[in-house]
């Protein structure tokens, strides 16, 4: 399963529009429960939470990962969500978190969780097309990023 | 003419598409008598990669290592029953590491002349970034991939091998 085939525009939200980790967090689980992906959300929140205590999945260049494992989905699920004016996400580098792809999979589905993760680290490495990513305008372009056109 | 396919590889990496390959796989060495192996890569580089970018924390890691280990004895053990099943032998087996480099690493070691994988995404990205393992493996192997589709259609040619 490549990260390509998780991502329409119904798991894209363009702008967030929360100012702080708690709330983005929300946001992004909510992305998931209005798209019809997941039914629990207190449920997935919970468990987003409890990995972010053990270390924040912000990183560098603005992208934050919030990820877990979790049986609230059957699948692995992606969202995406862009904030231009950035969040504190208590990153590697200081810096306020623009790019979250927020990702969750089921326990008995490790191999394609840790390869869509892989291509987002990858990606990472890309400055110029996570700077294209963070000044999109709306998920579907952001979609439209990602594909072949 | 002998058969130009003696030795099969099928590459299993839990999706359901690399099982259905996995059952392509056993209708094809039944009827051309290749022998056949299914080999799963247990991602270590993804997860090296991982703890490298901070995406994951050395106990995430460690975690997920397992999980991938007992994914590898759960989907072997499957395609082996599908073989046992059918009568056909199958060797399997896994390996550690970097997925696509494996693959052509065993491939050319014991002179496979046939991959077999699932279907691919059918979504193009048109960055490199977004090419999954299996399409690594499938540009870079030095033998002929069979790329399998049709899953109903697999399953029906499955299901009708006499045991």
């Amino acid at each position: 399963m490549a990260l390509v085939d998780l991502i329409s525009s119904e798991v894209v939200k363009v702008p967030l529009t929360s100012d702080n980790k708690p709330a983005v967090i929300r946001e992004m689980v909510q992305i998931l429960k209005d798209s019809g992906k997941i039914d629990d959300f207190d449920h997935v929140l919970e468990a987003i939470h409890k990995r972010e205590e053990m270390g924040s999945t912000g990183l560098e260049c603005g992208i934050a990962v919030p990820h877990a494992k979790t049986d609230a989905v059957k699948s692995l699920t992606v969202a995406i969500g862009i904030s231009p004016e950035g969040i504190d996400f208590g990153s590697l580098d200081g810096k306020p978190s623009q790019l979250f792809f927020l990702m969750l999979a089921p326990p008995n589905q490790s191999g394609p969780h840790i390869e869509a993760l892989a291509e987002i680290a990858k990606l990472s490495r890309s400055t110029a097309f996570i700077s294209t990513l963070i000044n999109a305008r709306s998920s579907q372009e952001v979609v439209e990023l990602f594909r072949e056109d | 003419m002998n058969s130009p396919i003696k030795k099969i590889m099928v590459y299993i990496d839990g999706s359901e598409q690399s099982i259905t390959a996995a059952q392509y796989a056993l209708c094809l060495s039944k009827f051309t008598g290749a022998d056949l192996m299914a080999f799963y890569v247990i991602n270590t580089k993804a997860l090296d990669d991982l703890l490298k970018a901070r995406i994951f924390l050395k106990e995430e890691q460690m975690d997920y290592e397992r999980d991938l280990e007992e994914d590898a004895r759960r989907y072997l053990n499957h395609v082996r029953e599908l073989a046992r099943n059918k009568g056909i032998t199958i060797e399997t087996r896994s390996a550690m590491g970097n997925v696509h480099r494996e693959i052509v690493k065993i491939i050319k070691e014991e002179g496979f002349d046939l991959l077999i994988i699932g279907e691919l995404s059918h979504i193009r990205s048109r960055r490199d970034e977004f090419y999954d393992e299996t399409e690594r493996a499938m540009r870079v192997v030095p033998c002929s991939v069979l790329i399998v589709k049709d899953e109903d259609s697999v399953w029906e040619h499955y299901e009708s091998l006499g045991k």
